[in-house]
């Protein structure tokens, strides 16, 4: 059985199988530990376990867990918005009968299914008339779209996505056989992992063909004596923006500085030089190389292609192409490897280097805390989620699950005094905003295809599409400050006067009238037959209108505002000011009266008039920002 | 004393105007009093029009395969060290001499598309060489052209400096007296470095700056100050000034925003939301900024939209750009907008476009092709519109790049490096010339092992390692040229607050290293005069 087809990575061995370095195990055995420690922890269903949380497992500074149990719908979809994308009345429910713990440790739980067993249900691998699907990048669009609209373990999902934007690969330039499912396989590895640790995720995408291929590891060869030195671009990289980032961190996450006030850069261009030698000689799984048993050769062409297995085989070592000099990086020593031999422990030596950095913890905790809370976390808050990291209470180093709980039970995130923080929240990116309109209203396509392509044209659509960042820099950097903001606000880098308007279009006809897709009844992709898919029920809300007459205004305000009202807790977790439901229901009130809609009008209008509420909400900075 | 600026770019205008202000005893919104306070009166002069567009290559284009060293001494060294070349390209990263089969796709060889300076012109000035000559990209044709005819102009080895700097400089640890950007040969910081001298993060940058400077002129003749600086392609720091903001219109033109008006025939819900989108009253910061956008969407995009109307696409010059690929349709859209300057009262922009792909790690050949192909074209179709509309003198068009890169190989690439060669534009460029020094053609001095004598060879001072250029223009003095004509003031390019905050490093400034001296002047002499 293949690693990927494996239900749950933590409780499984077999999960690290096939990772040729030692080293896993002792973090993956330390993993259970956690996940039964928060287990027991949350057992008794949450109810006043502030101490139990937080001695038995997680950190015990100051500002954690003092919140445990949802106090209203609102709170309760107000967590669920920052972990998952959407807040279903069931889920609301969920979180309220037991805590915010309980809820986190029972998405813990649930089983993993992945995208590469979908495509081959779907039968993109199977058929050899369908060799396109050999240079195809759509079917992992819709993999992700899947998993984001659709997959139960959604908490899962939207972490991944968290991940997907920090060890970025992109479709942008994949070139490669089997390029749809080489992505799939990556978004496999993120899910994966997002409940594992750390560490076992830098070696599993480092290893990744998609990203040996993005990230030019794929093919990297020792230096010759002659002039050709390593790539350095996965050196670079993985330091830059996987690991430790380019300044020296202190626990909370600021820069350090010397003592004339210098930020401390916290790598070397000759570090860089030397690490990058230990990424020599990796290559794509020869056993599925065209020119291996297994390549595949399809009725009427004259080349042979790689056999797709090997888009989710960790990349292979030639000794004779690994480079034999000694390695001085961050410290650390790795000695010179004379014939290419100790390849393997050199990549050990390295990722353990990285893994182990004091700089890890901030750096990717406070991106984490930017993705699912706010873009502006106190240095305090950054301080608490890198402890966790550093430690999740049993000794671990690099708990992932420790770094959810400590982002998400964190007072900066649960309570309520942020609320009234004027520069707090962070700008939903366009990906979630849409997967939270689709969950929400189960927009869903008919037979099950899942035919949502690339979402990025910023004129006419979302401008923003997963797993589809122009470069590895995201779609948008940590850093990034809109300029008459001056306050760091990393997911504007996508908001201009272009795609304002672009998302804002897309959406006002999808929300109605759903997806232009190609044979949405079929699985393989073709370009014709377009039709309409993934139409959004709103019967819980067309349901409301049970107004007998239109007017006068009186009878259509009363189901103006429980539209407005439900859809407020929905979408927004109760945060539309009071301001802007009055603007709302009196123009939803308005209109319905405008166009006389009333209990007897056509389920045509009933959904329009639906559609307009949602619209007003799309719209609305209130929604835009979560808070 | 070198003028070194701690507060790169930080609000200059307001500081460098807060004395006038205080002088007229205004208090009237900032735009208008930028309006009321008659500066950078060379944008005044007369009723003309000019525009800069900056075409920015994402990723850091590779020099060496960009300008090749095409002499024989020169390219015998470049030879040597980018790997065997000629039909069998394994390992190499070398252009041929001779046409070749790159990527499935028949190019020309380098001795196709040599680049003649124009008769009378000064040698290239080289750095302890004679006899340079250099090839363009094979694939870039159309720029091949206009540099031998006189319409475009090389800038060689410009990148990123504080102050002028040798290679014992750099390697040294003073960094008090010899300081350097921060953050070299990382991506993001080096594109922010060059837009605006600081890395990420940054907010103003001097494209911004100079539209700072040029909103009087536009304000004053009636247009939107919005108009000044118009981003074609997504956000970046270049366009963001002190109060010039960077607009955005795409490819196709401004987009219309439905939902004001009436959607599913809900007018009173599309008033509903245009009142809804105001960022009157919003405490939260996040949200309002996102409601200033919104609201100036609306607001702009009648105007962009009617005015670039009468320009379409279908007819001449517009249908002679090249289809199917993003800058090629961006400098269309601005090649629009310029047609429409009249009917936008804007007398002048700054623009920015971009394309991406330059990050050639692996498969530098092939993908080199591609991109130079892109960037030529795309700018050729460019200045042609611009010659067709009559403007061809008023609009000047350069290229800037993340870094350059290693001379090096790295098998099928090249790495992150530092100075890069450029390309400008236009009817007022001085063309079919070479500005700046022409870098070595060499790696080597920088091997543990090597001796002093090879460490000190002339032809070794001028890279930090593996061909990494290290530059002998900076990118102060390229865009200081660019300003100038573009009729920036002096006053505004040197002292305190200036546009170019370390160009005052460099002007007039004489660097020695083994016999060879650099001189560093805040106007390359590449553009005509204002």
């Amino acid at each position: 059985m293949h690693a990927l087809a494996e239900p749950e990575p933590e409780s499984s061995q077999d999960s690290n199988k096939n990772e040729p370095v030692a080293g896993i195990k002792s973090t993956t055995v330390a993993t259970i530990s956690i996940a039964s420690a928060l287990l027991a922890a949350c057992g008794g269903g949450g109810g006043g376990a502030t101490g139990g949380i937080s001695g038995a497992v997680l950190p015990s500074a100051p500002g954690f867990n003092n919140f445990p149990q949802a106090a209203s719908d609102n709170e309760a979809a107000r967590f669920l918005l920052q972990v998952q994308f959407a807040a279903t009345p069931a889920d609301v429910s969920s979180v309220r009968t037991a805590s915010f713990a309980a809820y986190l440790q029972q998405e813990f739980a649930k089983p993993i299914s992945t995208g590469w067993d979908w495509l081959e249900q779907q039968g993109y691998g199977a058929d050899a008339v369908l060799d396109k699907n050999v240079y195809n990048n759509a079917i992992a669009d819709f993999v992700v779209w899947r998993d984001l609209i659709s997959a139960p373990d959604t908490v899962r999902k939207r972490v991944a996505l968290a991940l997907s934007e920090f060890f970025v690969v992109s479709h942008s330039s994949m070139e490669i056989d089997w390029r749809g499912y080489a992505m799939t396989a990556y978004w496999d590895v993120l899910n994966q992992h997002a409940f594992g640790n750390f560490r076992d995720l830098l070696e599993a995408i480092t290893l990744n063909p998609a990203m040996g291929y993005f990230l030019n590891t794929r093919g990297n060869q020792k230096e010759d004596g002659k002039g050709r030195l390593p790539d350095e671009n996965y050196a670079r990289e993985v330091m830059q923006l996987f690991t430790i980032g380019v300044f020296a961190l202190n626990p909370n996450g600021t820069v350090k500085q010397d003592a004339g006030g210098k930020k401390l850069e916290s790598y070397t261009s000759e570090d860089v030089s030397n690490l990058a030698r230990v990424f020599t000689g990796y290559d794509f799984d020869p056993a599925y190389a065209p020119s291996s048993p297994n390549g595949l050769q399809f009725p009427g062409e004259n080349y042979k292609v790689w056999a797709r297995e090997y888009a989710r085989r960790p990349m292979t070592q030639r000794a004779d192409r690994h480079s034999t000099l000694a390695v001085n990086f961050l410290g650390a020593s790795i000695p010179a490897r004379p014939g290419g031999a100790g390849g393997a422990a050199a990549l050990k030596t390295a990722l353990d280097t990285l893994f182990n950095h004091p700089n890890v913890g901030p750096f990717f905790g406070r991106q984490m805390i930017q993705r699912l809370v706010t873009s502006n976390p106190s240095d305090a808050y950054v301080a608490r989620v890198a402890s966790a990291f550093n430690n999740n209470g049993a000794g671990v180093r690099g708990d992932m699950k420790a770094v959810w709980v400590a982002i998400l039970l964190d007072d900066e995130a649960r309570g309520t005094a942020n609320l009234s923080n004027t520069s707090f929240g962070k700008l939903r990116e366009p990906i979630v905003r849409f997967a939270q309109w689709a969950r929400s209203f189960r927009a869903y396509p008919e037979f099950g295809t899942w035919k949502l392509f690339d979402l990025s044209d910023a004129s006419n659509s979302l401008g923003q599409s997963p797993l589809r960042s122009p470069s590895v820099f995201n779609f948008f950097r940590p850093g990034y400050v809109p300029p008459a903001l001056g306050i760091t606000a990393p997911e504007f880098q996508l908001v201009n006067e272009t795609t304002v308007g672009g998302y804002l279009n897309f959406m006002q006809n999808v929300i109605k009238d759903g997806i232009n897709t190609p044979t949405k009844d079929k699985a393989e992709v073709d370009y014709s037959n377009y039709t309409r898919d993934f139409l959004a029920n709103y019967d819980g809300f067309t349901a409301l209108i049970n107004n007998a007459n239109h007017t006068p205004a009186t009878n259509t305000e009363p189901v103006a505002r429980a539209i407005l009202t439900q859809l407020n807790t929905t979408m927004c977790a109760g945060q539309l000011q009071a301001a802007s439901v009055t603007i709302m229901v009196n123009a939803l009130r308005d209109g319905m009266v405008a166009r006389q809609v009333k209990a007897s009008s056509t389920p045509a209008l009933k959904r329009e008039t639906v559609c307009a509420a949602i619209l007003m909400i799309l719209a609305c900075p209130d929604y835009l920002i979560q808070k | 004393m070198y003028l070194l600026q701690p507060h790169v770019h930080s609000r200059r205008a307001f500081l460098k105007r807060a004395g006038q202000l205080a002088f007229t005893g205004a208090a009237l919104p900032t735009a208008i009093n930028l309006a009321a306070m008659g500066e950078a009166a060379a944008f005044n002069a007369g009723n003309d029009y000019k525009a800069l567009v900056c075409v920015f290559m994402y990723g850091g284009s590779d020099y060496a395969n960009t300008l090749i060293p095409a002499d024989a001494a020169s390219y015998a060294a470049y030879q040597t060290i980018r790997g065997t070349t000629g039909s069998s390209l394994q390992n190499g990263i070398a252009l041929g001499r001779t046409a070749e089969t790159i990527g499935g796709a028949n190019v020309p060889g380098i001795n196709s598309s040599l680049l003649t300076p124009l008769a009378g012109g000064a040698p290239i000035s080289a750095i302890g060489q004679s006899g340079l000559q250099y090839a363009m990209h094979p694939s870039m044709t159309g720029l091949q052209g206009l540099f031998n005819a006189g319409q475009a102009a090389v800038m060689l080895n410009c990148g990123p400096l504080v102050v002028p700097i040798s290679k014992a400089q750099y390697q040294g640890s003073n960094r008090t007296l010899f300081p350097v950007p921060p953050k070299l040969f990382s991506h993001n910081d080096q594109q922010s470095i060059w837009q605006s001298s600081s890395p990420e993060g940054s907010t103003i940058g001097w494209g911004g700056n100079i539209g700072d400077l040029a909103l009087n002129s536009n304000i004053s003749n009636g247009s939107n100050s919005l108009f000044t600086c118009v981003s074609i392609t997504g956000n970046a720091v270049f366009l963001s000034g002190d109060t010039a903001l960077s607009y955005q219109v795409g490819s196709g033109g401004a987009v219309k925003i439905n939902a004001v008006g009436s959607p599913y025939s809900f007018g009173s819900v599309g008033t509903a939301i245009n009142q809804l989108i105001s960022p009157t009253g919003r405490a939260n910061i996040l949200e309002r900024e996102y409601s200033i956008v919104n609201k100036r969407a609306v607001d702009a995009e009648g105007a962009i939209t009617s005015a670039i109307a009468g320009f379409p696409t279908t007819t001449a010059p517009f249908s002679s750009f090249p289809g199917g690929y993003s800058l090629s349709d961006q400098l269309r859209m601005v090649a629009r907008l310029i047609a429409a300057r009249d009917t936008l009262k804007v007398k002048r922009q700054v623009f920015m476009v971009s394309i991406g792909g330059f990050d050639s790690h692996d498969n530098l050949l092939t993908d080199h092709v591609r991109n130079m192909g892109r960037v030529s074209g795309a700018m050729t179709a460019f200045h042609n519109a611009m010659t067709a509309l009559g403007v061809a003198d008023k609009v000047t068009a350069f290229t800037a790049t993340d870094f350059g890169r290693t001379l090096t190989s790295n098998g099928d690439g090249s790495d992150h490096g530092w100075g890069s060669h450029q390309f400008m534009v236009g009817g007022a460029v001085n063309g079919g010339k070479f500005y700046g020094y022409a870098p070595p053609v060499s790696v080597g001095g920088h091997a543990s092992g090597d001796s002093a004598a090879i460490k000190a060879a002339p032809e070794n001072q001028w890279h930090v390692g593996q061909g990494r250029l290290l530059p002998t223009t900076s990118v102060d003095q390229y865009a200081g040229t660019l300003a100038k004509w573009f009729g920036v003031a002096n006053t505004e390019l040197t002292g305190q607050g200036s546009v170019l905050p370390f160009l005052d490093n460099f002007a007039g400034r004489t660097l020695t290293v083994n016999g060879t001296s650099l001189t560093y002047a805040n106007d390359l002499g590449f553009m005509k005069a204002p």
